[in-house]
Formats: structure tokens, sequence, C-alpha cells
């Protein structure tokens, strides 16, 4: 190759190169992208995988049914789910859907970041929003009420626990601990007579701070102190030391937690349907987790609600649909539109409920886990009388539940920096159940100290 | 030999007539710029200018979506008021410091007991490169059930012969050891390769000259092999304590920075503030000053260790 022809080709990689990168760089702003003339279009996430076919199918079925409800609006349907170190980069790329799923502990955070679009206005014009349950509602409010997503699940946390090691250790599996005693005492009668430990709590990727949270309300306590304007953090109160004194007792004295103490919550619920600990703090809704995933035995599953004290309070937990802060004015009406259509009109029209009822149980999925009711009490019943023909679980294992959850207060996720003040708690749950002399109260003030910090970086 | 065969086209071509020279420079100099083109595009684009976006992100507020905030040097300010920073300063250090006294000679005795096997060295070449071409969190997580405190493959072996049940990364004193064991058995496999190839440059004059006047083992390891590797084992030491500073797979699979803290790292730090708590202005500020800190440690190494570098 001679001097001019090396150069023409030096010249053309330098070309191609630019051009590609260029091309690389060309991004799509819109999420969704908005259509051309006067069709809207939108994407959503939440597809359901090619490996549960008829739940997919059905999805499907509703995008076409959505679409020629609303010619106006074309939906492109996504598999995306919610992955919290993926979010901001498939936003800030225009990769995130317009519609997506973020479980409850998210949306303070994502509100606080102006990472969600106001949805106000769309959603009071959807049927029957007026009868929705306020305390449903607050976890993805802000301070001045403006709303932001829409609850799609909701569950109160509670107390899962495995009936047969229950009888193996001579207990009655359907009267369940009332108290934080009787949790106690029962865990202790686990290990001893079973050799599984009768207790374990996750403590990483601030699971155990979360859990430690429902624990926390459960004594009377709250993470923080909202007077509305600033947010100040009370770990040091006695609600959170007396809790965290119970799981050292637990754990040291009784010897009823066993050694593995290093686990998130879903590790700590596969272990459970395994049966290989006796009582977990745990959702009603990870029964699917548990029979469907990881094979546990519906006989054995059981659940109560956790143990409460003077003001009976539980943690709120569950799932919100939230849509794109980039999002355009229309692309927010159709994306409410289709909330409502996809999630919301199966707990307010009977007809949609049993249809979905079916599907879910032909895929072999629960039917009939107990929700906390998000419309007003007829339109719940009417849903309830739809999808009881389809259900699929031990309803009678879920009673305990059901009788004790009356009459408890639903508390939402702490309001700033939740996150943070979970990962504060992860080390003190870690501190106390790995060392001996670990003091709950010191431990904790060490925590505060960080939450203290991570809500005035989240105040500044 | 070398150099003086080489000496005249060398000089030849360094010299070239004097009303040519600057034309053939300039030439050349343009069809280099061409060529290095698409190399200073794809470093620009993926490397320099992320670096740049980075600087530029640390004095900023930002949720990506609509336009930061300057902000100063308010995220240095709240990073430095943070609690949790000078844990992980002390704990990375904390890495290092094991790493380099536990983890940095065992490739080096390794690679030298290897080079004197007459037979099965390949054997053992691939047996100690094997944990290298498995993925690294496949690695830990294999790791993870090895130290579990109740049935782990550590406990049942050790229970074997009466020793234990040790708590490995339950425990706020043995966790941080147990990362480095784990990270030291993973990462030996690469620089053992890399000291056998130097092994081979060492004139075996010298060993036989060494063993004519009765050195033992030791003495030749000691005042012949390191003597040679020197400059080897400066550049396999720099590039160790930048890579232990930057530890981020072990604790962030095997134990989340804890129990209590104990193993929380500068990466692991920086991944929380910006993928777990979407602070990315303080994510890239706590980036920023890692940065400086080891360009900073890496010049005075190579200050220092100048005179003793073989090249």
């Amino acid at each position: 190759m001679n001097v001019r022809s090396s150069r023409t080709a030096a010249l053309a990689i330098a070309i191609i190169s630019v051009a590609g990168l260029a091309a690389c760089s060309d991004s799509d702003d819109a999420a969704g992208g908005s259509g051309s003339g006067d069709v809207v279009q939108i994407t959503v996430a939440d597809l359901p995988p090619s490996t549960e076919e008829a739940r997919r199918e059905q999805f499907l079925d509703k995008v076409a049914a959505f679409e020629a409800e609303n010619p106006d609006i074309d939906i492109e349907p996504a598999e995306g789910k919610w992955e919290a170190n993926t979010f901001a980069a498939r936003l800030a790329s225009g990769e995130l859907e317009t519609v997506f799923r973020v479980p409850l502990t998210e949306p303070q955070a994502l509100i606080a970041r102006g990472q969600v679009a106001d949805i106000t206005d769309e959603a009071a014009d959807l049927p029957h929003f007026d009868t929705v349950d306020e305390r449903a509602l607050a976890p993805v409010q802000d301070e001045s009420g403006r709303l932001f997503g829409i609850p799609t699940d909701l569950y109160a946390m509670g107390l899962l626990y495995n009936r047969e090691l229950f009888t193996q250790a001579g207990l009655d599996p359907d009267d369940p601990p009332a108290t934080w005693d009787d949790v106690r005492a029962a865990a202790r009668q686990i290990a001893e007579r079973t050799g599984v430990p009768g207790f374990a709590f996750p403590t990483i990727n601030n699971t155990g701070g979360w859990v430690f949270t429902s624990m926390v309300y459960s004594f009377g306590g709250r993470l923080q102190d909202d007077d509305g304007d600033e947010v100040s953090s009370t770990l040091t109160d006695d609600p959170a030391v007396e809790a965290l004194e119970l799981l050292k007792a637990m754990r040291w004295d009784d010897q009823s937690m066993g050694t593995q103490h290093l686990s998130e919550a879903l590790e700590v619920v596969k272990a459970f349907a395994a049966g290989q600990v006796g009582m977990v703090i745990g959702l009603p809704s990870q029964y699917r987790d548990y029979a469907v995933q990881y094979s546990g035995s519906p006989e054995a599953f059981g659940v109560t609600a956790l143990p409460t004290g003077s003001e009976p309070s539980t943690l709120l937990s569950g799932a919100v649909m939230m849509v794109s802060p980039k999002a355009s004015d229309e692309q927010r009406a159709a994306a409410v539109k289709w909330i409502d259509f996809n999630y919301l009109r199966s707990k307010h029209d009977a007809d949609i409920a049993g249809e979905g009822a079916a599907a879910q149980a032909a895929d072999g999925l629960p039917v009939g886990i107990p929700k906390v009711p998000f419309y007003g009490d007829e339109v719940v019943a009417a849903v309830l009388a739809a999808e009881s023909g389809h259900v699929n679980v031990p309803l009678e294992n879920f009673q305990p539940f059901v009788d004790r959850l009356e009459g408890q207060e639903f508390v939402p996720e702490p309001r700033v920096a939740a996150q943070e003040v979970y990962g504060a708690l992860d080390s003190a749950l870690q501190a106390v159940l790995t060392q001996q002399d670990a003091d709950p109260a010191a431990e904790l003030a060490a925590a505060d100290d960080k939450a203290r910090a991570a809500i005035d970086r989240a105040q500044r | 030999m070398t150099t003086l065969t080489t000496d005249r086209p060398v000089t030849a071509l360094a010299r070239p007539g004097p009303g040519r020279r600057p034309r053939r420079r300039s030439r050349h100099g343009l069809a280099a710029l061409v060529f290095l083109l698409p190399t200073l595009v794809v470093f620009t684009y993926f490397g320099w200018w992320p670096i740049l976006r980075g600087v530029v992100l640390s004095v900023q507020e930002t949720n990506l979506v609509s336009d930061p905030r300057w902000v100063g040097l308010d995220n240095f300010r709240t990073l430095l008021a943070d609690p949790l920073l000078w844990t992980a300063v002390r704990n990375t250090a904390w890495f290092a410091l094991l790493a380099l006294l536990f983890g940095f000679p065992a490739p080096i005795l390794l690679a030298v007991v290897m080079s004197e096997l007459r037979r099965l060295g390949g054997l053992f070449r691939v047996l100690v490169y094997l944990p290298v071409v498995v993925p690294p969190v496949v690695a830990v997580l294999l790791w993870k059930w090895f130290y579990d405190p109740g049935n782990g493959l550590f406990n049942e072996v050790l229970g074997l012969i009466g020793l234990g049940p040790y708590p490995w990364l339950q425990s706020t004193s043995s966790a941080m050891p147990s990362l480095v064991l784990e990270a030291t058995w993973a990462g030996a496999g690469g620089t053992v390769l890399i000291y056998l190839a130097a092994l081979t440059s060492v004139p075996s004059e010298l060993y036989e000259a060494a063993e004519t006047d009765g050195a033992s083992v030791w003495r030749r390891l000691w005042h012949v092999t390191l003597p040679q590797l020197r400059g080897v084992l400066l550049l396999m030491l720099l590039l160790q304590v930048i890579g232990t500073l930057q530890v981020f797979t072990e604790p962030f699979v095997l134990t989340d920075g804890g129990p209590a803290d104990s193993t929380v790292t500068i990466l692991l730090l920086i991944y929380r503030y910006a993928f777990v708590y979407g602070d990315y202005g303080l994510a890239t500020a706590l980036s920023v000053l890692l940065a400086v800190v080891l360009g900073v440690l890496s010049a005075i190494y190579l200050r220092l260790t100048r005179s003793w570098s073989t090249t």
C-alpha cells in the first residue's frame, strides 16, 4: 500500500469511526417517544415473561383491547422491571417506559428527586377514585397532597410461620403468637425441639432496616418525627431500642435465631420456604415466592398479623404504578388511562376481576391472598365475590392475619431518605446479631447519626 | 551487540537532508494523526469525556431529568460530613494492608516454587490460573457458601479435625480477612503467570554462579531472583495498591458492607450514593477524591522507587 492509499484508508477509518459514534450518541429523548399526527405513543412496563404464557397473552390482549377502545393511543409493551441501580440511567437515556412499576419503598425518594410525573389531575377523573382509601394514597403523595403514583397492590406486614414446624415443636398452628413475648417463646421452643432456628431476620441490602421498621411500628414507634416541614430521626426512641433488645435476647440468650446473619429478605423467605426457619416477618403476598418460586408446601404456610402494642399499627407495603417525568401532557393522560384499564378495573369491575383471577389460576399463580382494600366497601365486596370461585390458596391459613389485622393503622415508610435510614439500621442489626457484647442502644445511636446525616443531605 | 548493528541505520534515519526534514515530518505527522484519529475519538468519547463529565458532575446536583444545578463544593462538604466516609476509608486501607501482607507475597512464592518444578509445572499453572477463569461474581458466591457458618465447606472441613466453627463473614473482626483470602485466591493466578514470565528472563548464569558459591535456595531467592524481578515487583505492587483501594465485588456480594459496617469500602459507598440513594453528585465527588488520592499515591510511589527500578 502506497502512502496516498494508506492515507485515504486512514481517513476512511476516521470518518467511519466518527459517524459510528455520532450514530451511537443519537438518543431518543422522550419516554416512549411521542407519535406522529394525533396518535399518542406510550411504552408500558410489566409485560409478563414468556414463561407465564397465559398472563402474557392476557396482557397482550388487554393492550389490543385498550388500543381498540382508544384508537388515539398506541401502546408498546415491554418486560421492564424495577431495578434501583439502573433506574436513573434508563430515565436519563430515555429508555425508561412511560408507565412503570415501583415497590412501595421507593416513591417518596423518587418524588423528592423529581423523577416521577405529577398525575393528580389525570387520576381525579378515574372511575370510583373518590372512594379510594386515603391511607393507600399517602405513600405516593408529597407534603402538599399532590399524587405521583397509583398503588396497585397493597399489603400489610405480618408474621409468616411454618405450621408444620409449629406442630413438631408442640405449638398450636391455629393459635399463632399474639404478643412479642409469644413470638420469643415460640422461637425458643421451635429451636429447642426441632433444631431449626425459630426466627430469622434479614440484615443486608437495606431489607433488614425495612423489616425492622415494621417491628418498630408494631412496638408503637416511628423512625422519623415529621412536623410537615422538617423531618428528624427518632431511631433512639424507646420502641426501637426495645425491639432491638428483643432480637438480641433471642439471638444470644435463647439461641433461637441460628448463625447466619448476613441475609437479605428474599433469602430469608427462601429459607422459610425450605422449612429451615420457624418464623419470619414478611408480607402475605410473599406466599407467591414461597409457593411458586421456592416450591414451599401450601399446607405449611401460616401467616398472622404482627403483634402490636397500645397503638396497633403496621407497615404498609406493595407496588405502585408511576409515570415518567419525561412524558408529555398527552402521554401522561394516556398513561393514567392505561393504569386504570390494566390495574384498577380488576379492583372496581367485578367481571374483569373474575376473568383476571381465572387467568392467574390457569397459570398456577396464587389467587385469594388478602390485600389491603383500595376502594370503598361496596366496590370491594362485588370484586371479592367475583374472584371467590378461583381462589386457590389455603384461605384458612391466612385467617389469623385477616382477623388480627382488623383495627390496625397502616403506616407508610419513612418519608425522607428511607433507604439510607434502612441502611443505617442494617448495620445496627448486624452488630447486635453478630457481636454478643453489642449494646442495642449504642448501635441505634450510631445508626441515628448516619440517619440524621442522610436526612440533612436529602433536605438540603 | 545489537546496539552496534542498529546504530548506523537509526542515525541515518534521524538525520535526513536538511532541506527535506520539516516537510517529511509534517507529512508523517499528518498521516500519524489521521491514523490516530479513530483511537483518539474512541478514547475521548468513552474515556476522557466521561472523566471530564464526572468532574463537572461532582460540583452539580442532578436528577438526570431537569437541568443540573451548580452547587460548588457542597457535595464535597456533605461527603466529608458523612460519618460512614471515614469508616470506609479505614476499611479500604485495612483491606489494602492485609492484601499487601498476605496477597502480595503469595504469588511470588508460588511462581518461584512452580518455576523450580521440573514435572507437572503445566498442571500447576492451570490449577493456579483456574480461579481467574471463573467469573468473579460466581467465585465470590461460591466462597459465600464456603464461609457459611452453619454448613459451609470451611467449617465442615475444619470440624473434622476438631476446629471451629468459626464465624468468618459473620464477625466484625474476621470479615475483612475473609474477603482478603478470597480476593488473594481469585487474583493470584494472573499475577503468578506474570512472575513466571519474568523469571524466564533471569539469566541462568547468575543461579549457576550462586550455586558454585554455595548459596542456599533461600539466599538464591533473596540475592538473585528478587533483585532481578524488582522492576516487575514494583509495578505489580503499584497495580495491587491501586486495585485493592478500589475493591468492590467482594464486599458487595459477600457482606454488603457488614457486619456493622466492618467491610464498607470506598467503592461500595460510591455505589450506594449513586445507585441506592440516587445522589450522583455525591457519588462523583467521592470518585473524584479517590482518583486524586490514587494519582498522588502513584506519583509519590514512582518518585520514591525510581532509583530502585531496573527500568
